[in-house]
């Protein structure tokens, strides 16, 4: 195993749609394992790539040898873009719980995606947290990705039918106290899902995972090692 | 008065009236002053230097030179006999403008309660001469051609400002019966500096042209409205009058008075004899901005049918329509030596101060942090929530956010700390409450007092201290982290800097 030395962040800026977003490439010296594109929650929600499971799932990849990329959706902190008439765009999301920027936002992760892939010649890992595990699995196919977690993923609010389009190693963690989708909402969900997948229900969070983030990433690392994927040579 | 010098002791330096007065009272070589400033003084002092800088004048160089000393206190508490003792006359120029009591019993606590205080220790210091500076609009809803002269009973009065104002002129009138000469100075509505354009707080007409600007705006993002041809309803009669007034000329008037007593106390309205009538001002702002087509109309307050160009431009223009609709005049024999012809106010000083807010993005000069602190030294939680949120609120983005219709509540830990309640309706934020109230709150954000102290000063996003900190969000958690963007918005956009050295600088 790679000891546990402190990961380096390096600012980054990804091109998409015409507009340049803000990202952060997490990573630790030495071999490199695999790169890992981390898409975060909805913007509206107060989404952004500092959010506790999308800092430490970069940090803790980093430390395992992957390469984390981390990035703002267009208009969130410094990347450009996002709704051009902020008041309306939020009115509408507060009355509909959903806005047009949405698939902008879904495009972002497509670019970031196509970046890393292009910076980072390793196996890719898509990891989606809420609103961005609908991002993430919107481009599996194209992506060619070796695995996909989702982390507290949201059925009951976006479609997930583009996961059938390639059937790659899926973990799906969730808790026991989400007040989006309930555990037997979660379990039927996953039922119903192709293989090959795997389901983790933590009772440890709710929705957030606040102060559990220890869990989720260890859930997740187990995930990835038991797939071989970050196992040392 | 000593033979060479005068001593006044002023109060309300550092507002946008009292730091013209003060700079006027300095502009004669034998005036010395006094100068309340509130706690912490050294964050009033730097404020107090920044604007008399602008002004021209050196404020460690008047200090250094003994033409002003300062003195630290807040009325009504906390400032001693001594402190005013060997004055030769008070101006009072401090006064809290919310028109609504708050939870901090604002505003009677300053105007009130605060003249009660600054009267009885000029009694005891033996100082014969106090200068009140109140408003015009202390005849509430009496109409017609108002006289110069107090108002023994109390006025049709329409809020607790302006009730607090003739409390207030009440007190120093019967003062004056029996400790000396009061002189009651009675300004309309302050706009700004009728040279430079100058404003160092944008308030009352600035208001109704800043919602002209965001129509404006509207209309150069839309292709197919017809920007001459704007479906708005101006609520007030074309005829009558705003009366405004540059600051500069209500603080040379209320100097002049004040230097210059008959001897017999009196009442003055500082005013303006020849106010843009509300077709003036519309022309104006039509001009400058390029749009056309509001009509004034008898409709009233709220309007039930607005449409979506009358809810942008009434989303930060309700405060003040009040004071635009009526056609009052006033008795005035400041106007008097006004060479003919000459007004106040006419389309050229107007164009210069609306060219001058928007320089300084109305108040807010860009990428700097707007100095909206709290009024009794540190950060103050009621201050913000109470006073502040329903005076910034209307004029940020939020009140365009027509959608968001919530009940909130803040509760935040620790000292000073507490527990407010704000309903939002269509964007608009109609009331907020201390608790216990009678509003009941559909989710709560619960932080301490160091994390909002951070969160509002801008130094930490909202969704930060939730995410990584100590902060809560319960009950419709959902609808609460949909309004974490919103509130975040609002930040940026108004953000609260702290005094040097405290909790609020990062
Ligand atoms: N603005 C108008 O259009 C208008 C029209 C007619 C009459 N007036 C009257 O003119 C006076 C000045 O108004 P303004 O527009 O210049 O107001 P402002 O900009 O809000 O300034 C108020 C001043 O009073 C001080 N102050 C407030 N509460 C105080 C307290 N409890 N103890 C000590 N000082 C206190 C403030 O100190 P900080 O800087 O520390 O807050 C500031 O120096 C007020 O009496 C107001 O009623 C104003």
């Amino acid at each position: 195993m790679l000891s546990a030395a402190a990961a380096i962040e390096e600012g980054v800026r990804i091109p998409s749609c015409g507009r340049a977003l803000e990202g952060t490439l997490t990573y630790a010296l030495g071999e490199v394992r695999a790169c890992a594109l981390m898409a975060g929650p909805h913007p509206f929600l107060g989404g952004d790539m500092q959010n506790n499971i999308v800092r430490a799932m970069a940090d803790a990849l980093a430390r395992r040898g992957v390469v984390a990329l981390t990035f703002n959706y267009g208009g969130v902190g410094d990347s450009e873009g996002g709704p051009e008439d902020w008041p309306e765009a939020m009115s509408a999301f507060w009355r509909d719980g959903t806005l047009p920027a949405e698939q902008d936002w879904c495009e972002d992760t497509k670019s970031a995606i196509a970046w890393l892939r292009n910076s980072c010649d390793a196996p890719l890992l898509l990891i989606g947290y809420s609103f961005g595990c609908w991002t993430v699995a919107h481009h599996l196919q194209e992506s060619y990705a070796q695995a996909i977690v989702l982390i507290s993923p949201n059925p009951k609010r976006h479609t997930f039918d583009a996961l059938s389009d390639a059937p790659v190693p899926l973990l799906v963690v969730h808790s026991d106290n989400d007040f989006t989708c309930s555990v037997s909402e979660a379990t039927a969900w996953v039922d119903a899902l192709r293989e090959p997948k795997t389901r983790i229900q933590l009772s440890a969070g709710d929705h957030f995972f606040r102060g559990h983030e220890e869990e989720v990433t260890q859930a997740v690392l187990g995930f990835l090692d038991d797939r071989d994927i970050l196992r040392d040579e | 008065m000593s033979a060479d010098r005068t001593v006044v002791f002023l109060t309300g330096a550092t507002g946008f009236l009292g730091h013209y007065v003060l700079a006027d009272l300095l502009a004669n070589p034998n005036v010395c002053c006094r100068v309340l400033l509130r706690p912490p003084i050294q964050d009033s002092t730097t404020r107090l230097r920044k604007l008399l800088g602008e002004l021209g004048l050196n404020l460690s160089a008047l200090i250094a030179d003994g033409r002003v000393v300062v003195v630290e206190g807040a009325l009504p508490e906390s400032l001693g006999v001594d402190d005013i003792r060997g004055a030769d006359l008070v101006l009072h120029a401090a006064g809290n403008t919310v028109f609504h009591t708050n939870g901090s019993s604002e505003p009677a606590r300053t105007n009130v309660n605060g003249t009660r205080e600054l009267l009885s220790l000029a009694a005891e210091a033996g100082v014969g001469r106090f200068v009140y500076v109140s408003t015009a609009y202390v005849c509430g809803a009496m109409a017609g051609h108002l006289p110069e002269a107090f108002y023994p009973t109390v006025p049709p009065v329409r809020n607790d400002y302006e009730r607090s104002k003739w409390e207030a002129e009440t007190l120093v009138w019967d003062w004056a019966k029996q400790f000396g000469v009061a002189t009651i100075c009675r300004p309309s509505i302050l706009f700004g500096d009728g040279e430079s354009g100058r404003a160092s707080a944008m308030q009352g007409l600035y208001v109704v042209a800043r919602a002209t600007e965001i129509l404006a705006r509207a209309m150069d993002s839309s292709e197919s409205a017809d920007r001459r041809q704007i479906p708005l309803r101006i609520l007030g009669r074309a005829d009558a009058t705003c009366n405004v007034i540059p600051v500069n000329w209500a603080a040379e008037h209320i100097v002049r008075l004040a230097l210059h007593s008959s001897g017999a106390s009196s009442v003055h309205h500082i005013t303006n004899s020849d106010p843009p009538t509300h077709q003036e001002v519309k022309g104006w702002l039509e001009e400058y901005f390029d749009i056309g087509g509001g009509r004034f109309s008898d409709a009233s307050w709220p309007l039930q049918d607005a449409n979506h160009y009358e809810d942008l431009f009434y989303s930060l223009g309700n405060v003040c329509l009040d004071y635009f609709r009526n056609g009052l005049t006033f008795d005035s024999e400041c106007t008097t030596g006004l060479p003919a012809g000459m007004r106040l106010i006419d389309g050229a000083s107007f164009a210069r101060c609306l060219k001058y807010a928007q320089e300084t993005n109305w108040g807010r000069a860009s990428g700097e942090r707007t100095d909206f602190r709290s009024r009794r030294g540190g950060f103050d939680p009621a201050w913000y929530f109470e006073e502040f949120l329903p005076d910034a609120v209307p004029r940020s983005a939020v009140a365009k956010v027509e959608d968001l219709t919530a009940v909130v509540q803040y509760t935040i830990k620790g000292a000073p700390g507490g527990s407010w309640v704000s309903r939002f309706r269509n964007g608009q934020l109609e009331e907020t409450h201390a608790v216990p109230c009678n509003l009941q709150a559909e989710f709560e954000y619960l932080l301490s007092y160091e994390d909002l102290v951070d969160v509002v000063a801008c130094c930490r996003p909202l969704q930060d201290v939730f995410f990584h900190g100590s902060a809560e969000m319960t009950g419709d958690v959902e609808r609460a982290l949909k309004m974490v963007p919103i509130i975040g918005e609002f930040i940026k956009e108004f953000p609260v800097v702290g005094e040097k050295d405290s909790a609020l600088a990062c």
